[in-house]
C-alpha cells in the first residue's frame, strides 16, 4: 500500500539547522574524540592510569633505595640496558590497557543501551570501529607512555640524562605503539563476537597474556620459535635498546644437544604485529557489520 | 519530504516464531503513523529493521528511498531513531552527547549549540553540562530524544517515545510530536493510546508479527462502536442504577454520586435507550465515550490474549 500521509509540509518553519555532508574521514574523527571523552573519564581508566604510575614509582623508589652505583653495577652501567630491563613488562600494561579499553569497545552496542545511540546515526560501522579503535590505541599509549617517562627519568638519573639513548627510546615507543594497535585488534575481534562486556574483558585478558604465554613455554619445550605468539612479538619494545640482543640463545645441555631461547627482533617483532593488525581488525569490522541488534 | 517503505517484510530469529511475517506499507509525505499492537507483535523489530540494526529474512526496508542494508549512512542521513533505551555513554554530560550527534549529522559547532538550545527549549533538557550517568531515567529519555531531533531529520522512528516520562512530560512530548508531524514523517510505536489518538493520521495494528489493518485513524475509530460510556448527572442519583437500565447495560460502575460508567453492546440503538433511561434518573450534562476509542479498536482487533490492557 502507498500512501501519503499527508500533503507537502503544512508547516511553512524554516528548517533550524543546516547540514553538509561528512565525509568518513571527519566522522571517525569526531568519534575518536567523542571516545577519547569517555575513556578518559572512565573508572578503569583511572584505576589503570594510578597504577602504572604506583608500580613505576614503587620500582624507582626501591632503585633509588638500592643507591645509583649499585643500579649501574646492576645495569652493566649502560643506560640502554637499564631501560632494556625496565621496560622488559611494558607488554603487560598493553594487555591490560588492550584489554579493559578494547575487550569491550564493540560489545557495548549489543548489550547496553550505547548502540541504540550511536548505531542509529548516518555512520558506517567501520568508521565507528575505527573512531573507537584510535582512542583505544591513543589511552594505551598514554597508560605505557607513563612507564616509559619513568624509565627515561630513571635512566637520567642514575646515568645522567646525556647517556640516555633518547632516539631509540622512542624507537621503542613507537614499537610499543604499533604492539597496541595488535593488541587492540585481537581485543577488539574479541569484542565483535562476545556479547557480554566483562567477558570480552576477560577473554581479552586470558587470551592476550595467559594463553599466549602458556603456549609459549610449550613450544619453546618442544623447541619451536613462538613466531605466531603477539607477546613474543613484544618482547621487540625492550629488545631495541638491548645491545647485547641475540635472537637465539644456545644453551648446551649435553653432549651435541643444546636448548634454544628465542627473542623476537625488532623486524620481526613488527612484522607479527602488523600480521595480527591484518587479520584481526579487518575481522573485527567484518563481525561488528553484521552483527545484530536483537536485545 | 520523508518516506518509508517496507516491501514484503519478515524477520526469523534463531528460535522462536518468526518475528514480523510479510509486512507492507509505504509512507511518503509528513504526518504520524501509529505501529500498535500488543509486546512481541514485531513493532521494534520493525523500526529496528528500518534502520539496519537487523538484517531482514525476507524482502526489504527503505527509508527515504534507500535500503539502510546496503547504504547505510545514506539511509540514515535524514532520520532520528529512537530504540529501545538509547543511553549515551554515562561518563558524558548531556552536552556532548548530543553534541556527538549533531557532528556526526554534519552539524558545525555553532549549528550544534543552536541545535542544542532549540531542543533545550522543546524539550526541557536537563543541565547541560550534568553527566549521564547522573540523569534520571525520564531525564535520560529527553536527552535521548533530543539526539532523535538533533538536526531536524525528516524521519522520525520513535519506539515507545514517552516511555518513562512522568505525565507533565508526556504532554509536553505529544505537543511536540503533534507540531512535528506537520512536516515530518514520524512512525511512532507506542501503549500509550492516549498519545496515539492525539498524534497519529494513520495506524498499523500488528499481531503476531502481521498487520491486522492499516488505515486512517478517523476511519478506524468509525469501525469502531465504543462499548462504554460516562454519564454525569446534574445531580446525586438515588436510584439504582442496574435497575434503571436493566436490558441495556451489561455493567455500571459508580465513578461518584454523580457520574457513571456504563458499559453495554456498542449498538446505536442500545445508545438511545441508555441515554433515555439516563435522562429519566434526572437531568444529564454529559454522555459521552468513556474510553479512548482507539483503546476499543485496539481491543477489538487483538485476540484477548494478546491486547495485553
Amino acid at each position: 500500500m502507498t500512501e501519503a500521509v499527508s500533503g507537502p509540509a503544512a508547516s511553512t518553519a524554516t528548517r533550524p539547522a543546516q547540514r553538509r555532508r561528512v565525509s568518513d574521514f571527519e566522522q571517525w574523527r569526531i568519534i575518536t574524540f567523542h571516545q577519547l571523552g569517555h575513556y578518559l573519564r572512565t573508572n578503569r581508566f583511572y584505576g589503570l592510569f594510578a597504577f602504572a604510575v604506583f608500580v613505576s614509582s614503587l620500582t624507582l623508589a626501591f632503585q633509588l633505595d638500592a643507591g645509583v652505583a649499585t643500579v649501574q653495577f646492576q645495569q652493566l652501567y649502560r643506560s640502554s640496558e637499564y631501560l632494556s630491563n625496565y621496560l622488559v613488562y611494558t607488554g603487560l600494561w598493553v594487555v591490560l590497557a588492550a584489554a579493559l579499553f578494547g575487550g569491550d569497545a564493540l560489545s557495548v552496542d549489543f548489550s547496553t543501551g550505547a548502540g541504540y545511540y550511536m548505531l542509529v546515526l548516518p555512520i558506517r560501522r567501520p568508521v565507528l570501529l575505527a573512531g573507537r579503535y584510535a582512542a583505544a590505541t591513543l589511552v594505551t599509549i598514554a597508560v605505557v607512555g607513563t612507564t616509559y617517562a619513568f624509565g627515561a627519568v630513571g635512566a637520567s638519573y642514575f646515568f645522567g640524562l646525556r647517556a640516555v639513548p633518547w632516539l631509540l627510546l622512542f624507537e621503542s615507543l613507537g614499537v610499543a605503539a604499533v604492539f597496541s594497535l595488535a593488541a587492540l585488534s585481537v581485543a577488539f575481534c574479541v569484542s565483535s563476537f562476545i556479547r557480554t562486556p566483562a567477558a570480552g574483558v576477560l577473554f581479552t585478558l586470558v587470551a592476550l597474556y595467559v594463553a599466549f604465554t602458556t603456549l609459549e613455554q610449550v613450544v619453546e619445550l618442544a623447541q619451536i620459535e613462538p613466531w605466531f605468539s603477539l607477546t613474543y612479538a613484544g618482547g621487540a619494545m625492550a629488545a631495541i635498546l638491548d645491545t647485547d640482543f641475540v635472537h637465539v640463545q644456545t644453551i648446551p645441555v649435553g653432549e651435541d644437544q643444546y636448548y634454544y631461547i628465542w627473542s623476537a627482533t625488532v623486524i620481526e617483532g613488527l612484522e607479527i604485529m602488523a600480521a595480527y593488525i591484518a587479520v584481526f581488525l579487518p575481522l573485527s569490522a567484518f563481525l561488528y557489520q553484521r552483527k545484530e541488534s536483537t536485545g | 519530504m520523508g518516506s518509508l517503505e517496507v516491501a514484503a517484510l519478515s524477520k526469523q530469529f534463531a528460535s522462536g516464531p518468526p518475528a514480523l511475517k510479510d509486512v507492507s506499507f509505504r509512507y511518503e509525505g509528513s504526518g504520524a503513523i501509529g505501529y500498535l499492537g500488543p509486546n512481541g507483535a514485531g513493532k521494534t523489530t520493525t523500526l529496528k529493521l528500518l534502520v539496519g540494526l537487523l538484517r531482514p529474512s525476507a524482502g526489504r526496508a527503505y527509508v527515504n528511498g534507500i535500503d539502510p542494508m546496503e547504504r547505510r549512512k545514506a539511509a540514515l542521513w535524514d532520520v532520528g531513531a529512537l530504540i529501545e533505551t538509547p543511553e549515551p555513554y554515562p561518563t558524558l554530560n548531556v552536552h556532548e552527547a548530543l553534541d556527538a550527534v549533531g557532528r556526526v549529522r554534519g552539524l558545525s559547532r555553532d549549528e550544534v549549540d543552536r541545535e542544542i538550545d532549540r531542543c533545550h527549549e522543546l524539550l526541557d533538557l536537563p543541565p547541560l553540562g550534568r553527566r549521564v550517568g547522573w540523569l534520571s531515567k525520564g531525564q535520560r529519555q529527553r536527552v535521548a530524544l533530543a539526539s532523535t531531533l538533533m538536526g531536524d531529520p525528516t524521519v522520525l522512528l520513535l519506539d515507545e517515545p514517552t516511555s518513562g516520562l512522568d505525565p507533565a512530560e508526556r504532554v509536553l512530548v505529544r505537543q511536540l510530536l503533534n507540531g512535528l508531524k506537520r512536516d515530518h514523517l514520524i512512525l511512532m510505536s507506542s501503549h500509550q493510546m492516549l498519545e496515539v489518538t492525539e498524534v497519529c493520521d494513520r495506524l498499523i495494528f500488528l499481531h503476531q508479527g502481521r498487520v491486522l489493518l492499516e488505515d486512517r485513524a478517523d476511519q478506524v475509530a468509525e469501525r469502531i462502536r465504543p462499548r462504554t460510556v460516562d454519564v454525569e448527572f446534574e445531580h446525586a442519583v438515588r436510584a439504582d442504577p442496574m435497575t434503571l437500565l436493566r436490558g441495556v447495560a451489561s455493567e455500571v460502575i459508580l465513578l461518584s454520586e454523580r457520574r457513571w460508567r456504563v458499559r453495554f453492546d456498542g449498538s446505536d440503538d442500545a445508545r438511545v435507550r441508555l441515554l433515555a433511561l439516563c435522562q429519566q434518573a434526572g437531568p444529564v450534562t454529559q454522555f459521552a465515550n468513556s474510553t479512548l476509542v482507539l483503546e476499543e479498536a485496539y481491543l477489538e482487533l487483538m485476540p484477548k490474549s494478546a491486547s495485553g490492557v
